[in-house]
């Protein structure tokens, strides 16, 4: 392996690729740092000016975004108050009353180091159970296959708080996308006599269509609502760089333990940087000899919060490389983009690509240091961007959207494509239903549908399933995610009063 | 009377859709000797499970406590009225879809870019229209030369 990281590094480190890196991690944070933007939505954007790429190029590119998404909600919630990503809600809790006492130069180089050390921790988790865990599924069957990627949508089903018959509904309905047209044995289906229908919905616009409309029109319309958190900030930001190293010195066991914190639950399904943030969060107020000062501006929250959410990078690679099972949303999407490039993530990549995978650990390695030298050094124009309003943003991102959908196969169809699953992907947002567990129906349905005949044409007798061990223990584990999560349902209900649901 | 919730209308409409797709799965060829499961098999599974949850989920909407309403056509009247700038951006790239093979890349986004920053923007200052022509005239233009030249991908 160490051969192909070799490599890697020498393709990665190549000026193009290099210049594509920091294109991508300077993209990624100024997608993080523009509030409501999100990470998921700045891969998207970035997503269709990898189709003329090489994988190596495209996926680096791609790896840098997601490095710089995961590090840019700091400079939002810093200056702003707003988080610029959901997974740093709890770096605006101590980072923002720090800027308000006059440091956000201080706020920013704690919450840009602990994000540096957090990457670089979870790829150290990812460099070391990737392979282990890849090596350990290659022993996998169709069987544990298909009830593996059960219970990963029950699991980010039953992840949607407190709806989860809408989240089940949410991955069935991703699940029956994929039956549009020819299938495994080139019988066509639901085609409703359209031609255009016959090769089915490609993946890329409907996912794009479902996450970005909602997303963007959602924005809109809390801006109607007088929600937009525009206001007046000082970007006239200093970075006391001596201040910042002493801060971090005594911060050597809260970056590990977010850190490790951030890199498991990447991991797993269906959490992602928002969950990791606020266990870190939680935890290191716990294990403070001070939580009274948590909330108030201390380095310890911004330490938590920011090493977690950036250490979900490395750990959320882990199942979609070792398994080829996304663990969250921005995860899918990079999915999409090794499919798209012909690598069919899972155990085999490990042997079939280990240059590419090489250059996934080196393209997050890379991408964390230039990700700490364009925070450090260009963090006052970041403060300037994040100010964007959405007005200019919308418009943009939706045109850049539906050139995406159509630079894929050259084919209008797609922006229609793109145009139907944004209406339908605002109205079940509008209706409650968690659009996660649809995309992730999505990615998976094609392989679920495969595996699971493989399974019965192998062994007609259904019961398989349950005989087989670690078959039946994901399927276990899909029915016992769904029983607690109705319980969890039920616990919140008693707390609501009457609703328009 | 019952009143149409968000669940209510959800459930029927998800209902609604499994019919007409369980009905068109009665045209996917059927099973055969060597396809003993056939193709319509999978998509079935799905449609009896959207079923079911929808079913699920219209009974426990009928439980379900909720605040009366006059009449559910001022509620879908009220909804768009609250929705219109959302709505009128949703025809907007429902035209720029239609209009980009006729029109070409070039004047489709820019015609598209600039009535939406009409929209959000707003057309009541000088200062707001030179916003909304400079960011599209060179936007759009930018685009197409870092696909066309940049990345070999012809846009329509």
């Amino acid at each position: 392996m160490s051969n192909f990281f070799l490599q890697a590094l020498s393709e990665v480190g190549s000026p193009s690729v290099m210049g594509l890196i920091i294109l991508g991690v300077l993209f990624g944070i100024v997608g993080g740092s523009i509030p409501g933007f999100t990470v998921t939505m700045a891969i998207l954007v970035v997503f269709p000016f990898t189709f003329a790429m090489d994988p190596v190029s495209g996926v680096s590119l791609m790896v840098g975004v997601f490095v710089g998404g995961y590090s840019g909600g700091i400079v939002s919630g810093v200056m702003l108050g707003i988080p610029g990503t959901p997974s740093s809600i709890t770096t605006v809790y101590d980072g923002y009353p720090m800027a308000q006492k006059g440091e956000p130069g201080r706020a920013l180089g704690i919450g840009v180091m602990a994000s540096f050390l957090g990457t670089i921790i979870s790829v150290a988790v990812l460099v070391f159970f990737g392979p282990l865990i890849a090596s350990f599924s290659m022993n996998f069957r169709p069987w544990e296959i298909t009830a593996l990627i059960i219970f990963a949508l029950t699991l980010v089903a039953g992840l949607s708080n407190g709806a989860l018959l809408k989240g089940l509904l949410a991955g069935a309905l991703g699940l029956l996308i994929t039956t549009v047209g020819y299938d495994r044995n080139s019988n066509l289906r639901f085609d409703f006599d359209l031609p255009a229908l016959s090769s089915g919905f490609e993946m890329l616009p409907v996912m794009i269509g479902v996450f970005a409309f909602s997303q963007l029109l959602g924005n809109i319309e809390k801006m109607r609502d007088g929600n937009d958190g525009g206001k007046g900030v000082d970007t006239n930001v200093s970075i006391p760089y001596r201040q910042i190293m002493k801060d971090m010195a005594g911060q050597k066991l809260n970056t590990l333990r977010s850190s490790l914190i951030g890199s498991l639950i990447g991991a797993l399904p269906g959490t992602g940087g928002t969950v990791a943030n606020f266990v870190s969060y939680d935890q290191a107020k716990k294990f403070s000899r001070h939580p009274e000062t948590f909330g108030t501006g201390t380095p310890s929250g911004i330490v938590a919060s920011e090493a977690s959410n950036s250490a979900v990078a490395g750990g959320a690679f882990v199942p979609t490389l070792a398994l080829g099972i996304p663990g969250d949303l921005p995860m899918a999407i990079m999915m999409g983009v090794l499919i798209l490039h012909g690598i069919t993530p899972g155990p085999m990549m490990f042997e079939q690509n280990p240059v590419l995978v090489g250059a996934i650990y080196a393209s997050l390695l890379i991408g964390a240091v230039v990700m700490v030298l364009c925070n450090l050094l260009l963090v006052r124009w970041f403060a300037k961007i994040s100010l964007i309003p959405q007005q200019i943003l919308v418009p943009v991102v939706l045109m850049l959207c539906a050139i995406g959908a159509y630079a894929l196969n050259n084919n209008l169809f797609d922006i229609w494509v793109l145009f139907i699953f944004g209406v339908i992907g605002y109205l079940l947002w509008k209706a409650g239903v968690p659009l996660t567990p649809l995309i992730l129906g999505v990615v998976l349905g094609n392989n679920l549908e495969r595996q699971l005949f493989r399974a019965l044409e192998l062994d007609p007798n259904w019961l398989t399933f349950l005989t087989r061990p670690l078959s039946a223990l994901f399927l276990i584990l899909a029915v016992a995610s769904v029983a607690f999560s109705l319980y969890q349902d039920r616990k919140l209900k008693r707390l609501k009063p009457a609703t328009n649901n | 009377m019952l009143t149409l919730t968000k669940d209510r209308a959800l459930a029927l409409a998800l209902l609604l859709m499994v019919a007409v797709m369980w009905v068109e799965s009665g045209s996917i060829r059927p099973p055969t000797s060597w396809q003993p499961y056939g193709s319509a098999l999978f998509p079935r599974i799905l449609l009896v499970t959207i079923g079911l949850l929808s079913v699920l989920m219209l009974i426990r909407s009928l439980f379900t406590r909720v605040t009366p309403v006059a009449s559910w056509r001022t509620e879908i009247s009220d909804w768009f009225t609250r929705r219109k700038t959302v709505v009128a951006l949703f025809v907007m790239f429902g035209l720029y879809a239609a209009l980009l093979p006729l029109l070409g890349y070039i004047v489709a986004t820019i015609s598209f870019l600039v009535a939406s920053f009409a929209l959000l923007l707003g057309v009541d200052t000088k200062r707001k229209w030179v916003i909304n022509l400079s960011i599209s005239c060179t936007f759009v233009p930018l685009v197409f030369v870092i696909f066309r030249y940049g990345l070999n991908v012809w846009l329509p």
